[in-house]
């Protein structure tokens, strides 16, 4: 089952004074105002224009007043309700809590040789079951575990892997879009009843591609939650400076929020950054940098103003292995991340920036979100708490706590316990042919993929599933997307007795 | 009555509950149960307790808890042993303490519970025991094991000064030396010359009975 997610009992980290913050925002609106967003959806701009907003319909670019952003601004529910296949993983966007959710990668890691490669089918499913088995996991996020899997055309990827995602948990799920997936993705939940985050990714600077709009409209037109993220590289795709950063990512969101509440006021938007400085040497993205944790901390607190709910993104590593830096690079930006106040994180499994995942490291930050979960959920104070009469009755020295039933009753409540951590003194470590983190890990990966069962579909729902499937393999054949020797393959794949397990 | 009673028992030791089972103690010495089985009822509690914690399902606070709940019961049957006149030995007599210059009191104590529970007459000696002390209270109560602990490097050295103390009294031969704690290895147990060691409580009552030939 899903945890109900952690509750932060204290105020949020903040970096910035009033002062920044109405600096930003000013920032925010000016940019909007002056320099606009290039929108390559013509039905979007004529709207907007209709809206008081300056269009140039040959470039593509929309400027959009102030009054127009602060208003459509307001109508962003600040805590919104999303609905699981099954009702106890319900999900209550916003507030003082965080969800944890996990990161995707395009590809799987061997575990021995730290090398990438495609996924099976089989290694995607099992991902997804201990995505599902995993408590801290409250959301199955989009793309994840990996982006596609051996033996599926790449434009099936996105149906199949919800397919996948609806088959395996029936937590809240995400998924993403190409080539107007989100047609069919959009139909898979609501076969199971549920309701799915779609997400809108615009590209940076200050651009949103055709698909992005449409696939955000189409999640609008089905009243499903939104999820807008930007991913620009401080330094390459938005300014080097982490304030100039959020002014950037949040005209680029705010961009399609106004879009969005003129088509629905009312619709439900988490919006998530992505965001790390540009590698000086290599150019790609820093994975792993405390300028994302700064950038997020900042970007928390400006929505916070705003009163819409934000996700961060960035808790990836530059390591290929799961090793120190991996730990290091993650737990870092995710503690920082949840105690600036982000109501959603997604966590969960990756290694290599977006490029490679493994449900043991998906294991090993379970838990890493226990610790912070613990931790945001603060100090318990009460007269039981405080055991003032408790430290009275024990005395000092011979006296101890660990007989006292105010000890049996606490200590679980208190500690929390990781379930992969080394935790052996030397003697039994030594004694136990001295086992790792990663060696426990991957002995719960077993016990997970043995015992672990997600609720599954019933027999209507599964039929559902795979006529969704079906009508986008012809969809996408028709249109010439797939070759007749990817499709012979593809349905070679599907001939396996484990279909679609394995 | 009696079954009810002896379950009873039972259930108040696996439940912490230290009043109860001393009230379940009293309740089978006036219901003439003999006393010999509440004895093996209360060590099938407490093995049944030390199982699940071998197993990972309890933790610390329930072993210990458990262990003193029996403690508080054990009294009032082996009263009842020593008034029917039936002969019911301990297990042996341990002197336990945490060595001169250490106060690090939970692990020895963890220990001295644990070893009260499974039938050991035990003399907790306490914390920055001097080794003159070891000794006198080997004296006193006529022990058959030493069980010292030190949970520091800097201070475990100080149990080889007992160890030299007691060799300079004559007294060596008449104990049985066990020792345990964070700075403790089996190599540094060997080199001093100690009977045994082990890493945790559970394991220090095996080797006590162990040593002792049980």
């Amino acid at each position: 089952m899903a945890l109900r997610g952690f509750t932060r009992k204290f105020r949020p980290v903040e970096l910035l004074t009033e002062e920044e913050v109405e600096a930003i925002h000013r920032g925010t609106l000016e940019v909007l105002w002056k320099t606009g967003i290039r929108m390559e959806h013509e039905r979007a701009l004529k709207l907007l224009d209709r809206n008081g907003c300056k269009v140039d319909y040959h470039e593509m670019r929309v400027r959009i007043p102030p009054a127009l952003v602060e208003e459509s601004l307001r109508k962003c529910p600040s805590v919104f309700g999303v609905k699981a296949r099954d009702s106890k993983n319900d999900l209550m966007v916003g507030g003082n809590t965080t969800y944890l959710s996990p990161f995707p990668g395009m590809q799987t890691v061997d575990l021995d040789t730290w090398e990438p490669r495609t996924a099976t089918r089989k290694e995607f499913y099992d991902g997804l079951t201990v995505e599902d088995g995993l408590e801290t996991i409250s959301l199955i996020q989009q793309y994840t575990p990996y982006f596609a899997f051996e033996g599926v055309p790449p434009v099936m990827a996105m149906p199949e892997c919800m397919a996948g995602k609806i088959r395996s948990s029936a937590k809240v799920v995400a998924e993403g879009y190409s080539n107007g997936s989100e047609v069919f993705t959009i139909q898979m939940a609501q076969a199971v009843g549920a309701e799915a985050f779609v997400p809108c990714l615009p590209a940076s600077p200050l651009a949103y591609y055709y698909d992005a709009i449409e696939a955000a409209l189409r999640g609008v037109e089905a009243g499903f939650p939104i999820k807008e993220a930007t991913g620009p590289v401080p330094g390459g795709t938005a300014p080097a400076t982490i304030a100039g950063a959020i002014i950037s990512a949040n005209a680029e969101l705010i961009g399609a929020l106004v879009l969005l509440q003129l088509v629905k006021p009312g619709t439900r938007i988490i919006l998530s950054d992505l965001i790390f400085p540009q590698n000086m040497k290599s150019g790609s993205p820093a994975f792993g940098a405390i300028g994302s944790s700064l950038h997020s901390a900042g970007f928390n607190q400006m929505w916070r103003r705003y009163g819409v709910p934000t996700s961060n993104t960035a808790s990836i590593t530059s390591s290929k292995q799961i090793d120190f830096q991996a730990g290091y690079e993650k737990a870092i930006s995710a503690l920082l991340f949840t105690l600036s106040g982000a109501s959603l994180l997604q966590f969960h499994g990756a290694i290599y920036g977006e490029l490679t995942h493994h449900p043991v490291q998906a294991i090993l930050d379970d838990d890493v979100a226990g610790m912070i979960g613990r931790f945001i959920q603060g100090i318990e104070v009460s007269d039981e708490t405080l055991a003032i009469d408790l430290i009275e009755e024990v005395g000092p020295i011979p006296g101890h706590f660990l007989n006292k039933a105010h000890t049996r009753k606490w200590w679980k409540l208190e500690q929390f316990v990781p379930r992969a951590a080394d935790r052996l003194t030397y003697p039994e470590w030594m004694k136990s042919g001295k086992k790792s983190c990663l060696d426990y890990a991957r002995e719960r990966m077993e016990e997970i993929l043995a015992a672990h069962k997600p609720t599954p579909l019933t027999s209507g729902q599964e039929e559902d599933i795979e006529r969704i499937l079906e009508e986008a393999r012809k969809y996408y054949k028709e249109k010439g997307l797939i070759t007749e020797e990817e499709m012979a393959a593809y349905r070679e794949n599907m001939k396996s007795p484990d279909y679609p397990y394995g | 009555m009696s079954v009810e009673v002896l379950e009873n028992l039972k259930k108040a030791i696996i439940e912490y509950d230290g009043e109860a089972a001393a009230s379940w103690a009293r309740k089978a010495v006036e219901g003439k149960i003999d006393p010999i089985k509440a004895l093996d009822t209360m060590t099938v509690a407490i093995r049944e307790v030390g199982e699940g914690f071998g197993r990972g399902d309890l933790w610390l606070p329930d072993l210990v808890g458990a262990a003193d709940a029996m403690t508080s019961a054990m009294p009032i049957i082996e009263e009842e042993i020593k008034r029917i006149g039936v002969e019911r030995e301990s297990l042996g007599t341990v002197v336990i303490g945490t060595v001169y210059g250490d106060i690090h009191s939970i692990g020895k104590t963890m220990v001295a519970t644990l070893l009260t529970a499974y039938g050991f007459a035990v003399n907790d000696l306490g914390i920055n025991v001097t080794a003159e002390s070891f000794v006198e209270g080997i004296k006193r109560y006529n022990a058959d094991i030493l069980a010292m602990s030190s949970l520091m490097t800097t201070t475990a050295p100080e149990q080889r000064k007992v160890i030299e103390t007691l060799k300079e009294e004559g007294l060596r031969d008449k104990v049985k030396i066990m020792v345990g704690g964070g700075a403790i290895t089996q190599e540094f147990a060997d080199s001093i010359g100690t009977d045994g060691y082990d890493p945790t409580a559970a394991g220090a009552v095996k080797l006590a009975s162990s040593l002792i030939g049980r």
